[in-house]
């Protein structure tokens, strides 16, 4: 079972990086719209804006390396999952519904610290790409001495 | 077709109002995703990146050093993609002190010290800067520009209103009151205060404020604590935007310490407001002297920006110049010190009134403090002044005093030069009225001060 602490990083209203990297070596980012992870966090499900990951995609495609971090934007703990992404696809409609969740309690978690909701709600969200990755290692990444120690 | 930007045409996305995004990766080709508190500004083509910790970021720079930044416009939250190419670390000069002025500042407000600092500034080229097509639905409207001529014209005007102020003061406490609110009515800056050096005591001292419900003058800060003390120690103004940000990351960093067993303090509270999401503060300087700080704060994060900085130094010059020149002013003192005339009868009746209040005066030799009614009044020289006068009173009746006496009584322990009596007057004046208003000291006339008490005194020594 997840412990809470990584358990409260993948809650609605986390904060989702991902990083991908070409065959040459060159890096990428882009912002997730929602992240799902099963009870033993195997495998997470990372859905992408399609209109901001094109990059993310190709890089997938030719060398599946993906790194996400993970962030409880109000507490600043954070974590770091790294893996290989086994599937990239479009999302099907009825996992809509999940992505606009998650964008709407981002946006409150950045209201609360001073957003507006005028500008969250015109963040591009949909259509997405979903990954499955398969998750080889994980990592403290909240600031501080601990941050880099391996927790799985 | 996108145009091409330059980094100075997004500069608002390297105030720290949003964290930004860093991706890197190692050289066996395992990218690696981390925020980033502020992306710095170096110039069109080279930002730096502070290195707090040898994290994993830094690790693989030095294997691979390439990087992709992504920042966003806070006001817009349009996203922007940076290719960087790392060039070096500083560890000291220009760049490297502008940017640990701040975490320092963060740090020491939240005793964190040595643990929270910058190691170094990593310089990176900037190879391309690029627009996130479709990162928003649709474009948020550009706010209007900051500056524009009709604007120039108030701000000249208000520094021509704010300078005349100043140089028609006739004591330094209408001189900050004045400015203070100056800067209130032409550039709604509603939260500020000002800060002297006491070189005696080894700390700044609030000496006027205006927008707090509390006065807070008195309330006293050492160099180098915290953010004023930053300033002060450094010497060099400060500009936090999303300050509750910042805050943030270093109570995470403090809490992570925690966590791993280390002994830290306590945090001292933010003076001002409770909430406040940007700060500028300003070192008050002559020829290099440190004469005090000011401080501007407010809820807005995006309130203070560089040109606010830039046009508050000018006005920060004529203050503390202003503040210079009063506190070196002769005092205007004709007649001779008048001498107590003692074996006066009933000599506590001209500071006490039949039927009125008793107020009970205790100085605590040992502390250098005044206590009335049993709640702390002022300590060190203020306090030495006060009791000066009160016993006197007491002991001859006499109302009337001059700064020229005050600076003749050695026991007082009033620097010989650069002494700011007028100023711990002041702040004198301020903590009677607040803590006991029935027993006031009163500017007669320049370097001439009387007590008036309305109540009858008590004076312990203890």
């Amino acid at each position: 079972m997840l412990n809470q602490r990584i358990r409260r990083c993948l809650e609605a209203g986390a904060s989702v990086l991902v990083a991908t990297v070409d065959a040459r070596g060159i890096p990428s980012c882009c912002r997730a719209s929602a992240i799902t992870a099963d009870d033993d966090l195997k495998t997470v499900a990372i859905y992408l804006p399609v209109a901001t990951s094109q990059q993310t995609i190709k890089d997938i495609a030719t060398t599946h390396r993906v790194a996400v971090a993970a962030t409880h934007v109000i507490e600043h703990v954070s974590i770091q999952l790294k893996g290989t992404a086994c599937t990239a696809r479009l999302a099907h409609d009825d996992e809509a519904a999940l992505v606009e969740d998650r964008h709407q309690a981002f946006g409150e978690v950045l209201y609360n610290i001073g957003f507006p909701r005028r500008l969250t709600r015109s963040v591009v969200h949909w259509p997405a790409f979903v990954i499955d990755m398969k998750v080889e290692e994980i990592f403290e990444q909240t600031p501080g001495p601990n941050a880099g120690a391996r927790l799985r | 077709m996108t145009p091409t930007l330059r980094l100075s045409d997004i500069s608002r996305c390297f105030q720290g109002i949003i964290p930004s995004i860093i991706a890197t990766s190692d050289s066996r080709g395992v990218p690696n995703v981390t925020h980033l508190s502020q992306v710095y500004f170096v110039d069109d083509q080279h930002v730096a990146l502070s290195c707090q910790f040898f994290n994993k970021t830094r690790k693989n720079l030095d294997e691979n050093p390439v990087a992709c930044v992504e920042v966003l416009d806070p006001l817009t939250l349009q996203a922007y993609r940076l290719r960087l190419k790392f060039l070096r670390s500083e560890k000291s000069g220009p760049l490297f002190d502008r940017m640990a002025l701040r975490i320092d500042a963060i740090a020491s407000h939240t005793r964190m010290s040595g643990v929270f600092r910058l190691i170094a500034a990593d310089v990176f080229a900037v190879e391309s800067v690029e627009l996130v097509e479709g990162f928003l639905t649709e474009r948020v409207n550009e706010p209007e520009q900051q500056v524009s001529v009709d604007g120039m014209r108030t701000e000249v005007r208000g520094l021509q209103f704010v300078s005349e102020r100043i140089n028609r003061a006739c004591d330094l406490e209408s001189l900050l009151t004045e400015v203070l609110q100056a800067l209130e009515e032409y550039f709604k800056f509603t939260h500020t205060s000002v800060l002297l050096w006491d070189e005696a005591g080894r700390r700044l001292v609030t000496l006027a404020s205006n927008g707090y419900g509390d006065s807070g003058i008195g309330a006293e800060v050492g160099l180098g604590e915290g953010l004023i003390g930053t300033v002060a120690r450094e010497r060099r103004p400060l500009r936090v935007t999303s300050l509750e940000g910042d805050l943030r990351y270093a109570r995470a960093i403090r809490r992570e310490s925690a966590d791993a067993r280390r002994t830290l303090a306590a945090e001292i509270p933010l003076p001002g407001l409770p909430d406040a999401q940007s700060i500028l503060a300003l070192p008050l300087l002559v020829g290099g002297r440190l004469i005090g700080v000011f401080m501007a704060e407010d809820r807005d994060p995006m309130k203070f920006g560089e040109w606010h900085e830039a046009y508050l130094e000018i006005i920060a010059n004529q203050i503390a110049l202003g503040i210079d020149r009063m506190l070196d002013r002769p005092d205007d003192v004709a007649e001779p010190v008048p001498v107590p005339k003692r074996g006066l009868a009933s000599p506590s009746a001209r500071i006490s009134t039949a039927g009125a209040r008793c107020r009970k005066f205790i100085y605590y030799k040992s502390d250098d403090a005044i206590f009335v009614d049993d709640e702390y009044l002022i300590r060190n020289i203020p306090a030495r002044i006060l009791w000066k006068v009160l016993g006197e009173s007491k002991r001859t009746g006499r109302t009337d005093f001059s700064n020229r006496e005050m600076r003749l009584d050695s026991s007082l322990g009033l620097p010989p030069v650069k002494d700011n009596l007028e100023s711990r007057l002041i702040l004198l004046r301020h903590r009677l009225q607040e803590k006991c208003p029935d027993c006031q000291i009163v500017s007669t006339a320049r370097g001439r001060f009387a007590l008036r008490a309305e109540a009858s005194i008590e004076l312990v020594e203890r």
